[in-house]
């Protein structure tokens, strides 16, 4: 068989950076790294330009930094077996147009067809992990791909020179400086404890933000715009845009503009802690070695909550402040201990583990370096399929 | 057409134009597009058995076969002997039977699914009602079910015997209703 050069990710946004965060993060490394042709369908471009301003969101097929983007505006339209790619990925089991999947079961060699999953540290994955899946009518067989924190997952998402980069910018004195004050940021607002906050509008923001004003050091909290915007709101008097800054207490807000997903590293690289959210700012945050904190994207009956408790009993069993913290953050039941503390206390215990948290992100970057990344292992999994 | 989150152990789909009888099923949530259904299946026409994992909106042709009322006669090593009211002997083989080799018992009725003439596994009832055989003594006071232990069933065949997960508050000899699409505990019988 030969080996797969093209392959198709479709992704549909529902969460809005996050979806199409990973895909893009995908398909360029895929393209740059391993060489392979990727067609990239997004239904949502304005999603997309956010984090990639090169996008046209008027264009229906565009070629973006070697990556050919297709808008996928439906499920309709016709399709060859000459249109369907070596490796087809539907991303978080979307449904891929049924003429396509016809298609693809006319095609010879058949195509490897993955549903790429979301990323859990439960147990349960490992058993799921490239496991089959057999199309009920059409002689085709699917199988599923999980990402993951375990040797019998397919790792996280790691460019090749992405540590490398990151080590270069975090000794050179001079490059988060640089970087934040290119962002506005002053050198007063640097020198405090600096903060990232990216979360969804649930997360319970205005509680942190009193902590923080009467917290003992100072803190600046960079929020890209667009999130929790009533409360940023509330904080600065007016209106949440790029470059919008107050100072209460010892907080200080300043209101960043939306920066390309290279921005977003740099970033995180440069803040002291990091909140994330969803997924993508999520392994990026593992992948910046700071302290951080999860908000999770919620589900029904607070299955995410299960989802969290299993990644803070892989990531920090004994460390009991940042799971304390990100309990409360996510709104789910902690210990006894933890519940009666108050968003102050909370924080200063998290301050208080930082040294033991910088040495849990060094040890946890190593033990997510031995699995591999996620699109070398996919690719190498779709050639063990052909 | 069936999507894959209603269909239960015992039941037979078409996959790709060929029967599989689905053997046990585990239900894994989290997944942000909804569960993942862990299928253990075997294809009816070769025997030959294989696992598969499927979307809960997946959809399947679920063949519906012939069904019989039968109770569970003995264990003819290897084989499973029911009966039905004519005393007609039906062997089914121990791994066709799935989750419910969990609750066999002497007499259980239950029902026999044929197909091609062939008995080939049997449909439990929703709920049943079983003894518990051996537990650690009930925790008095406990009544939220929010604590769980490990309780053994009484079951046909010692060696088989199955494991369901009660809350603290239920003892050994207790009478306990099991849901047997998802092999939970549903509650507590007492006069």
């Amino acid at each position: 068989m030969p080996t797969p050069t093209t392959l198709a990710i479709f992704c549909k946004v529902v969460d809005n950076y996050g979806d199409i965060g990973i895909c893009w993060r995908l398909a360029r490394q895929l393209e740059r790294e391993h060489g392979v042709q990727v067609t990239l369908w997004v239904d949502d471009l304005s999603s997309f330009r956010r984090i990639c301003p090169g996008v046209d969101v008027a264009a229906a097929v565009q070629h973006v930094e070697g990556v050919l983007v297709r808008h996928w505006g439906g499920q309709d339209g016709a399709f060859a077996p000459a249109d369907v790619a070596d490796i087809v990925i539907e991303f978080f089991a979307v449904d891929i147009p049924p003429r396509y999947v016809e298609a693809m079961a006319q095609r010879e060699p058949k195509p490897v067809w993955l549903n790429l999953e979301g990323l859990t540290a439960e147990e349960w994955v490992e058993g799921c992990h490239a496991l089959p899946s057999m199309h009920p009518r059409l002689p085709l067989t699917k199988h599923f791909y999980f990402p993951g924190f375990t040797p019998r997952t397919g790792g996280l998402l790691r460019e090749r020179g992405l540590l490398a980069e990151r080590d270069r910018f975090q000794a050179d004195p001079a490059a988060a400086p640089a970087f934040l004050t290119g962002l506005g940021v002053t050198p007063a607002e640097q020198a405090a404890l600096k903060v990232s906050l990216f979360c969804y509008r649930h997360a319970p923001v205005a509680a942190l933000l009193d902590s923080w004003q009467a917290a003992p050091m100072p803190v600046t909290c960079l929020v890209p715009e667009g999130v929790a915007t009533d409360t940023v709101e509330a904080f600065l008097g007016g209106p949440p845009n790029a470059g919008a800054v107050a100072t209460r207490g010892a907080l200080t807000v300043r209101v960043l503009p939306f920066v390309p997903q290279p921005d977003y590293d740099r970033l995180l690289w440069a803040c002291d802690v990091n909140i994330v959210r969803g997924e993508d700012s999520f392994v990026r945050a593992q992948w910046a070695r700071r302290p951080f904190v999860w908000h999770i994207y919620p589900q029904d009956e607070n299955l995410h909550h299960k989802k969290l408790r299993a990644f803070l009993d892989r990531y920090c069993p004994d460390i009991a402040s940042l799971a304390g913290f990100s309990l409360r953050w996510n709104g789910a039941p902690g210990e006894d201990n933890m519940e009666r503390l108050s968003w102050a206390e909370l924080w200063t215990a998290l301050q208080a583990d930082r040294n033991a948290l910088l040495a849990r992100g060094a040890d946890w970057e190593k033990r997510m370096l031995e699995i591999g990344d996620l699109a070398t292992n996919l690719l190498g999994f779709a050639r063990s399929l052909r | 057409m069936k999507p894959a989150k209603e269909i239960r152990v015992g039941n037979i789909i078409m996959v790709d134009a060929k029967p599989f009888i689905v053997l046990r099923s585990d239900v894994n949530g989290s997944s942000r597009t909804g569960f993942t259904y862990k299928w253990k299946m075997k294809n009816l026409l070769t025997n030959a058995p294989l696992e598969n994992v499927f979307r809960g909106d997946d959809k399947f042709d679920v063949v519906v076969l012939d069904k019989k009322p039968v109770t569970y006669s003995y264990f003819a090593d290897p084989l499973y002997v029911f009966m039905d009211q004519e005393y007609n002997q039906y062997e089914i083989e121990e791994e066709n039977l799935g989750d419910a080799l969990n609750y066999l018992k002497d007499g259980m009725e239950c029902e026999a699914v044929f197909y091609d003439g062939k008995a080939i596994s049997v449909e439990l009832p929703t709920t049943i009602v079983r003894q518990i055989v051996y537990s650690e003594p009930a925790v008095k006071g406990n009544t939220s079910g929010n604590v769980l232990k490990e309780a053994k069933i009484e079951n046909a065949i010692e060696s088989k015997r199955h494991t369901v997960q009660v809350p603290l508050f239920v003892s050994q000899d207790d009478m306990i209703e099991i849901d047997t699409r998802t092999n939970e505990y549903k509650r507590v019988i007492r006069n």
